[in-house]
């Protein structure tokens, strides 16, 4: 009885800590997103949907990050990790329209060639996919050791 | 049990420092990108007035003074000026650029952006530039590496108005002059509007023939007509009695600084 009680506060304890660093990680997420959109204000009015895009980026992001934290511990955080580098990947090839921006307001076209900063947000997205895996294999690794001994 | 938790160590360490270099990159890479696209809202272009004169070759020339403050973080690459004058067929009347290298933080370059405009190939597409007011279109690209990196692009079409040097030209009646017992003077009135931005000076040659088609006499007479108002003179022929009919067509060719035309055809009588 003492012993399921314990368990049952570890249990507890260890799911607090899950959440708290959520929430920590989610905390520091939102406060860069939120500086770099203040700092952008005056630029991204020029662009239509720019707002909305960084938003529905930043809301799937954070709610991998969640899920990565929540289950953290098992085989799960590291898929969710890799989804997180995959979703970063693909979500910046569509919103960027493959790095040629283009828009138009009143009179005048704008076109933005962004294909150099997709190509290194793309081979980072890569290096976080490529950690993620070896994490993976890790922890699957970890887990076989002790059988073996 | 201790190897075992070398092999850990052997995994984790690069995957930590993996971790750690992802972690940077991405946070130079953000950083980067929105302190660079942060910066355009501290440059500044600024359009100055357009002047026009006369080129060395008689062309027109347009020089626009482009101002460029770069208060931003970085310094901007490539910045390319490019304008094209063409007609409402395609035809392409002027077309110019303007490059700047590098323009350094802090900076603020003025540059003059100069076009040149040749009548005599704007004629050449289309002869009614000459008589009547008409719109060129002009299509206008700025072009910039932002922090010499990230390439921008903004293009503009506008419309410009083009004002005909001889508008509404027109011949008035011939009036006729006994000049000697072979011969009579011919004063032909003409008439038109210099509506455009450029003074009209050089000469208006006038051949006239009779009904046969046949040459009777040919007159020269010198035109200064400034910008922006009406003209009328007059250009005298010395024709011969018995061969002038009294009707037919005249020639009118026009050798001014700006362009050389002609034969313009107009029947009298």
């Amino acid at each position: 009885m003492v012993e399921a009680s314990k368990s049952g506060k570890t249990h507890l304890r260890e799911i607090t800590h899950k959440v708290l660093r959520a929430t920590i990680k989610c905390v520091i997420f939102y406060a860069t997103y939120f500086v770099i959109s203040t700092l952008l204000t005056p630029v991204s009015g020029m662009f239509p949907g720019f707002q909305q895009t960084v938003e529905v980026f930043v809301m799937v992001y954070i709610s991998l990050i969640v899920a990565g934290e929540l289950v953290s511990g098992t085989i799960f955080q590291h898929f969710f990790n890799a989804a997180k580098a995959l979703f970063v990947i693909l979500y910046l090839i569509s919103s960027l329209k493959g790095g040629i921006v283009s828009m138009s307001f009143q009179n005048v076209n704008l076109i933005l060639d962004l294909r150099l900063f997709l190509i290194v947000a793309t081979l980072l997205g890569l290096l976080g996919l490529a950690k993620s895996m070896l994490q993976a294999i890790n922890f699957l690794n970890e887990k076989a050791e002790p059988s073996l001994i | 049990m201790q190897n075992t938790t070398e092999k850990e160590n052997v995994m984790r360490i690069p995957i930590r420092m993996l971790g750690i270099v992802t972690t940077f990159f991405w946070i130079f890479l953000i950083a980067f990108f929105a302190s660079a696209v942060y910066s355009v809202k501290d440059m500044q272009l600024n359009f100055g007035e357009p002047q026009t004169s006369v080129a060395s070759d008689n062309k027109i020339l347009f020089s626009l003074p482009v101002t460029i403050a770069n208060n931003g973080y970085y310094n901007i690459g490539a910045f390319n000026l490019t304008t094209k004058i063409s007609d409402e067929n395609g035809f392409v009347v002027a077309h110019n650029s303007t490059f700047v290298p590098v323009i350094e933080k802090g900076m603020k370059v003025t540059i003059s952006h100069n076009m040149t405009i040749d009548v005599n190939r704007l004629l050449q597409s289309d002869q009614e530039y000459l008589f009547n007011d008409t719109e060129l279109e002009i299509n206008q690209i700025v072009s910039m590496k932002l922090a010499e990196v990230i390439p921008v692009q903004a293009s503009a079409n506008l419309s410009m108005p083009w004002s005909a040097p001889l508008h509404n030209f027109a011949l008035g009646e011939i009036r006729y002059e006994p000049y000697n017992e072979t011969h009579e003077k011919a004063a032909v009135p003409i008439s038109f509007e210099n509506n455009a931005f450029f003074d009209l000076t050089g000469g208006i040659q006038i051949r006239m023939y009779n009904v046969s088609d046949q040459l009777i006499g040919e007159g020269l007479s010198t035109v200064e007509a400034p910008q922006s108002s009406p003209y009328e003179s007059r250009v005298e022929l010395c024709v011969p009695i018995t061969e002038n009919t009294g009707n037919g067509h005249v020639e009118i060719y026009f050798q001014t600084s700006f362009f050389d035309w002609g034969p313009l055809v107009i029947p009298y009588g």
